[in-house]
């Protein structure tokens, strides 16, 4: 329904600089997910898109429209809170239809668009009750009815599901989905979680520090993670990093010695990297399987049944996760010896930039 | 559970509260008492808490004793309900404004609002007494009308604001989304949350408004049709004797009105507070 254009958008309080010159371009019935560490600026900015806070500097542009001194009403935006923002005092009938009332629509066709609104969400049985009836979940789809009667533009969605327990979260991460794609809609979502991230988006921003650290889709992040921090937030369990040196560079890769003495040679583009090198090597946990090469003392393995993640320490203290089969004969205590295929290594520099991988899965179209 | 005391702590409780109540509920009993009491039998020595000659003459013959009685009550109540009303449509929004808007010199000037009360009504009677006469309202209801309000405002806000602030901002948001004046959000998202608090509010501005209308009456008013019962209660004081049964029967009679209204507020509050708990 709308593309969704960001252009130079800082913020500062005060000194303070919570973002600073975020270009984004977000397509047609695209579902975004803006994830990123507390305080990186991830809620800042989608209360920038949607009109309650004003950008320090930066122009915001809807179906290529200039909204950003626009109300949000006239920017064709909707929002989902956090903590859903029910209100107590009416019934659910009147919670979803209170946009309609505000636009001083028809009685007939109010009654008309809270009931398709509540036969898509499936609280038409639910329609007289007060939301303090109602359980977490269904209190969740109210919210979100109350956003899709108006039949906005672009839907934006404020940590939705941090309310809810585990179980439920899981449920209404389908539901979501399920839901963009009925209301061929352009969503952006703000989340903390990197699960409800890589489950549920199109393309995913990855914010740190109130910049943007990669934007791309779920598997580009994963095999192609632009940064270190993008590397360690995108995955689960957490990609390991170990220390290492380069000794070569060449036309296989590059060539780089562990502190343990090992050599291997990454197939990675060396770029301006030279002998000599600090570099960290990043490994994935469930791209380590037992055989010679990093030795690991198992401090505690956790078995969730499909898989057993081993948690380790290496030799010199350095701390290392494996997510090895489920019924793999190890214990706790063990010496136990991993490798792993040098094309599933990632190589961060100094800096935190990764050396681009060679052999990895192409990047989706 | 909050309630697991021993017996010895709830002994313990229920004398503090009865020594509390005692204090309280005392002066009332004792009105009541001497409201039924003939008038030699109240000023008998040694004291006698018992009297062998109870009846509810005062309540008939106050009427008689001082004609205008029925007209002081109305005249109490009418001019609380009249400051309690006035009060309450400067203070909810100034206290909405403090509560969420954003502006230059916002905690000074509450803070300036505030220490007007610092100030007893008395000490500034003298102004006061000045500028009711400079804009012609001296014998007026508006005489005791005005100042009341005045003086109730600051901790109206206080009050209010206090509660005005617990309600989640993103409720203001999301309706600020939906389009929504604040205006229409005020009307409709927070006077409807805020129920309890504005009840608290308006009870505390009506008994204040109640308690202090004497002062500003005795000074302000000279014309006997507008006085409010505290200040007819004073013609039971004759030349040479008072009629104290009477006087209680009076006073007693006054409150009663209020006291019923109270009562059946005090369940709405209790209903209203719950309601609120909807939400986290």
């Amino acid at each position: 329904m709308a593309t969704l254009d960001l252009t130079s958008i800082t913020k500062d309080f005060g000194a303070h600089k919570v973002l600073s010159g975020i270009d984004l371009a977000i397509r047609d019935r695209e579902f975004v997910v803006f994830v990123g560490p507390s305080g990186c600026g991830k809620s800042t900015l989608l209360r920038i898109i949607a009109g309650l806070e004003a950008a320090t500097s930066g122009r915001i542009l809807i179906d290529g429209q200039d909204v950003s001194d626009a109300a949000p009403v006239d920017r064709g935006i909707s929002m989902v809170f956090q903590s859903y923002a029910l209100y107590p005092h009416l019934s659910i009938f009147e919670n979803i239809a209170f946009p309609l009332r505000v636009a001083r629509l028809p009685e007939a066709e109010v009654k008309a668009k809270v009931a398709r609104a509540a036969e898509i969400l499936q609280l038409t049985e639910k329609l007289s009750l007060k939301p303090g009836q109602l359980s977490g979940g269904q209190r969740q789809r109210v919210a979100i009815g109350r956003s899709i009667v108006r039949n906005p533009k672009v839907f934006l969605f404020d940590e939705p599901l941090s309310n809810l327990d585990a179980a439920l979260r899981g449920e209404m991460r389908v539901e979501l989905s399920a839901l963009q794609r009925d209301l061929d809609a352009t969503m952006v979502y703000v989340t903390h979680d990197q699960v409800e991230a890589m489950t549920m988006a199109h393309r995913i921003v990855v914010l740190n520090k109130g910049r943007i650290e990669q934007f791309g889709t779920p598997m580009e992040l994963y095999h192609h993670p632009a940064t270190r921090f993008v590397a360690t937030f995108i995955g689960q369990p957490n990609m390991n990093l170990i220390p290492a040196t380069v000794t070569g560079t060449g036309a296989e890769g590059v060539t780089v010695a562990f502190h343990g003495g090992a050599q291997m040679t990454l197939p990675v583009d060396p770029g301006t990297t030279r002998a000599g090198d600090r570099v960290e090597v990043g490994l994935r946990p469930e791209n380590l399987t037992l055989g010679q090469g990093l030795a690991m003392r198992l401090r505690v393995l956790e078995r969730l049944g499909g898989t057993a993640i081993a948690y380790g320490m290496m030799g010199d203290g350095l701390k290392l996760c494996a997510a090895l089969p489920g019924d793999t004969a190890v214990h706790e205590g063990e010496e136990v010896g991993l490798t792993f295929a040098p094309a599933d290594a990632h190589v961060f520099d100094a800096q935190g930039r990764v050396l681009r991988r060679r052999q990895a899965p192409a990047l989706a179209a | 559970m909050m309630d697991r005391y021993t017996l010895l702590q709830k002994i313990g409780i229920y004398f503090g509260i009865a020594v509390f109540l005692t204090f309280i509920l005392l002066p009332f009993f004792e009105m009541f008492m001497t409201s039924l009491k003939p008038l030699n039998h109240i000023l008998r020595a040694p004291y006698q808490f018992w009297s062998d000659d109870f009846s509810f003459d005062a309540y008939t013959r106050m009427w008689e004793r001082v004609p205008l009685l029925g007209r002081y009550i109305w005249n109490s109540i009418f001019i609380a309900t009249t400051v309690t009303i006035i009060a309450m449509i400067v203070i909810v929004p100034a206290a909405y404004a403090y509560a969420r808007l954003d502006f230059p010199f916002k905690t000074q000037s509450l803070g300036l609002f505030l220490s007007v009360n610092m100030f007893a009504g008395a000490v500034l009677l003298i102004p006061l007494y000045k500028l009711m006469r400079t804009l012609g309202l001296l014998n007026t209801y508006w005489a005791m009308i005005i100042p009341g309000v005045a003086f109730l405002i600051p901790t109206g806000i206080w009050l209010l604001r206090g509660y005005l602030e617990k309600i989640p901002k993103e409720m203001e948001e999301a309706a600020y989304m939906d389009g929504a004046s604040r205006l229409y959000t005020l009307r409709r998202v927070i006077l409807p949350l805020a129920g309890p608090g504005l009840v608290v509010v308006a009870t505390t501005v009506f008994i204040t408004a109640y308690a202090q209308q004497y002062l500003f009456a005795v000074t302000f008013n000279s014309n006997g049709n507008l006085h409010p019962l505290p200040v007819g209660l004073l013609q039971f004081i004759g030349y040479q004797n008072v009629e104290w049964n009477m006087m209680m029967a009076a006073a007693l009679t006054g409150i009663t009105p209020v006291l019923l209204v109270f009562l059946f507020l005090q369940r709405y509050l209790v209903a209203g507070l719950t309601a609120g708990a909807v939400k986290e």
